[in-house]
């Protein structure tokens, strides 16, 4: 079992992920868009689309518009997921001493990676828990929510409690992250060495693998329906040739040059 | 929740628009076949249905909802009602977990509702610009009013402007002689007012400009086209407006893709023939919507210009001899105009011009509501609805205090709320197009 979960299972889910996402844009690209649906205003040049849509990633600004009960729990559940993901790539590669790179010591580095990683752990949980209960709480949206949105939520916070249980416990002292970078880069690497065998991990990686083969069918694929829908809505709009047509049109006219 | 009020073409009429009508039993799974069709060639309805989270953000922005408190008229329980079948059917998700994943079955009651639904969304797109992911319920509801059509489940009343439209090129069903002679009325009334000689050129062979107003503007909204007028004078524009395409408005968009395709054509093969080198939209919403970002992709390229006359106006403005009318006004923004047609400050500079004071509603621009008819939601059966998609609007309006004028610069607006302002018990604002403003602020020489 722990042959498969350790170094099986993590093959096949990157293998649904890289494969489903795939599979999920290109069946979105390849989809004719034969007709402009540009959301006005839109940008103008393509460093301005560029902006827009980075604003848009950056700080969810359209969900921010007007009400910003959501956007506060959105934006802080995902800025919080993106620090855990870049801290779990930089902290377990650099075994929590990222930061001497920018001048710390080796102690102070890997109390501020513990620090970080607690904080937007505890945020992705409470973000989570916050959502969770919106999602019960306004009849609407209670209405509107099927069995897989309360999954989705509770997969998540499963992923972060036993990802926080490593940290905040006596287990602290048992889960070795040197023994869990050589086992991920023995994954990464292709050469499988078994999974160390501490349950709590076991079972945080499990989930995070589960996680991984769900995600291409589920709703979080929005991270990529974001990108293809705002590209979308901020094509530039079609450019019938104005400019001389009028101003061949408009010529002479009469009394501009006398009223004006 | 119940049946939609709308009432629906007959099977004559409907095969008379060259469209048939699917028996009831085959209706599901024509309406499956055709929804299959877009997946194949419509990417944002794919995206659209596939990206939605469920946030349910989009509910306290959509005016349909706000205005019945019917919780399908909340933009993404709408779009739910055709996701939910696409789920069942076109995706694996879907077809693997079923309910789970908010996929559903197509039964006979969501046939009912995708009509009654789809026809309550003003195609608005009020939600996209609140939604994280832009997701624009319009799309949805195209999508599903398309698919309704190809079953021909089609409302009378666009059965009936398809219809006129075919027959005279024009939703009013004016026939040319009829045309000429309200022109000619139009052009005493001119004459009476200004005493000038002022032309509404009727196929004026050689014209460099083809004006095309909303042919309501013949009818209820004769300041309109009498304020155009007046400007193509001043400017001394070569112009003329086509009895073959007299029509700003395209109820294609609002019902069928393909009536959408041919009237388009019927706007290029008139200016082609014209040999016109600018085309200028009067004031129509949708029907700028479908001229501006349709045209190009549809039977582009164009030998001509494509402009507003909110546009043209705006350009010359400061260079026309004005009379500043007395008036405290304010500015209705067109759902097509400020979210889908990119007229935005051309209206705004354009009214500072001639009034003495321009009071900004709120919210304004491209976050303005509905004013509750947008899509074509005009006929005398949805009235009740649509009074009440029209309520955020109407408290817009009287939350501005006294006003003299209100401007709303769309042929719809124009039929909607001054029916929605009455409703709400404002009997006393006169309210219009924005070119009829400008036709009585021009000084003419």
């Amino acid at each position: 079992m722990l042959f498969f979960i350790g170094q099986v299972l993590p093959y096949i889910a990157a293998t649904v992920f890289i494969g489903g996402m795939a599979w999920r844009l290109t069946s979105w690209l390849k989809t004719p868009a034969p007709y402009p649906i540009t959301l006005f205003p839109a940008p103008t040049s393509s460093i301005a689309r560029f902006g827009a849509i980075g604003r848009e990633l950056l700080f969810f600004s359209s969900l921010r518009r007007g009400d910003q009960g959501l956007w506060i729990w959105a934006w802080l559940m995902h800025i919080s997921l993106a620090m855990i993901i870049a801290g779990h790539i930089v902290g377990i590669y650099y075994l929590t001493h990222q930061f001497t790179l920018i001048g710390l010591s080796e102690a102070a580095s890997s109390s501020l990676s513990a620090s970080l990683g607690t904080v937007s752990g505890v945020g992705f949980f409470a973000a989570l828990v916050v959502l969770f209960y919106r999602r019960t709480a306004i009849p609407e949206v209670k209405r509107l929510s099927d069995p897989a949105d309360y999954f989705e939520l509770l997969l998540l916070m499963t992923i972060v409690v036993t990802g926080m249980h490593m940290r905040v416990t006596s287990l602290a002292e048992e889960v070795n992250l040197v023994d869990i970078r050589t086992y991920l880069g023995g994954l990464l690497a292709l050469r499988p060495v078994p999974i160390p065998e501490q349950w709590i991990f076991v079972s945080h990686f499990f989930l995070v693998n589960v996680l991984l083969i769900y995600l291409p069918f589920s709703k979080m694929v929005h991270m990529a329906g974001f990108f293809v829908n705002r590209i979308l809505l901020t094509k530039p709009a079609p450019s019938y040739p104005v400019q001389g047509a009028v101003d061949r049109v408009a010529a002479p006219v009469k009394g501009v040059s006398s009223n004006g | 929740m119940g049946k939609s009020p709308l009432h629906m073409a007959k099977e004559k009429d409907v095969t008379a628009l060259g469209f048939s009508m699917t028996a009831e039993p085959k209706q599901r799974f024509q309406a499956l076949a055709k929804l299959g069709q877009l997946r194949q060639s419509l990417r944002s309805l794919v995206v659209m249905l596939e990206t939605c989270t469920k946030c349910g953000r989009c509910a306290e922005q959509c005016h349909s909802y706000l205005g019945t408190q019917d919780y399908y008229n909340f933009p993404a329980a709408r779009a739910e009602l055709l996701r939910r079948v696409y789920k069942r059917y076109f995706t694996l998700q879907g077809r693997l977990f079923g309910r789970f994943a908010g996929a559903e079955d197509f039964d006979a009651e969501t046939l009912d509702k995708w009509l009654t639904y789809f026809y309550q969304c003003n195609e608005c797109r009020r939600c996209a610009l609140f939604c994280p992911f832009g997701i624009d319920t319009a799309e949805v509801t195209i999508a599903a009013r398309h698919i309704l059509s190809e079953l021909g489940i089609i409302p009378r009343f666009m059965q009936g402007i398809a219809a006129n439209m075919a027959k005279t090129g024009n939703n009013m069903g004016i026939p040319e002689p009829a045309l000429r002679d309200t022109v000619e009325f139009m052009e005493d009334e001119l004459r009476e007012e200004t005493g000038i000689d002022i032309k509404i050129p009727v196929d004026k062979p050689g014209s460099a400009v083809l004006y095309i107003p909303s042919s309501a503007d013949f009818f209820t909204n004769v300041d309109t086209m009498l304020g155009v007028a007046k400007l193509f004078h001043h400017l001394g524009w070569n112009w003329t407006i086509s009895s073959a395409m007299l029509e700003a408005a395209n109820f294609g968009l609002l019902f069928n893709m393909d009536v959408m395709k041919e009237h388009n054509r019927r706007m290029v093969t008139a200016a082609k023939a014209l040999g016109a080198q600018l085309v200028v939209q009067g004031e129509c919403g949708h029907g700028w919507r479908a001229a501006k970002m349709y045209t190009a992709a549809i039977n582009g390229p164009v030998p001509f210009a494509i402009r507003h006359i909110h546009e043209v106006t705006a350009e010359c403005i400061d260079e026309l001899p004005l009379n500043k009318l007395p008036l405290r006004a304010t500015l209705h923004d067109p759902c097509n105009y400020a979210r889908a047609g990119d007229l935005i400050e051309q209206p705004r500079k354009i009214l500072r011009a001639v009034v003495q004071e321009f009071v900004e509603m709120t919210p304004n621009r491209e976050e303005n509501f509905c004013c509750g008819g947008g899509s074509g939601l005009l006929m005398e059966e949805m009235k009740d609805i649509r009074m009440q998609l029209g309520r955020k609007k109407a408290e817009q309006i009287m939350a501005l205090g006294k006003l003299d004028y209100l401007v709303i610069p769309c042929s719809i607006c124009k039929a909607q709320i001054p029916a929605v302002m009455d409703h709400y018990g404002v009997k006393d604002l006169a309210m219009g197009g924005l070119m009829d403003l400008v036709g009585k602020a021009l000084v003419l020489k």
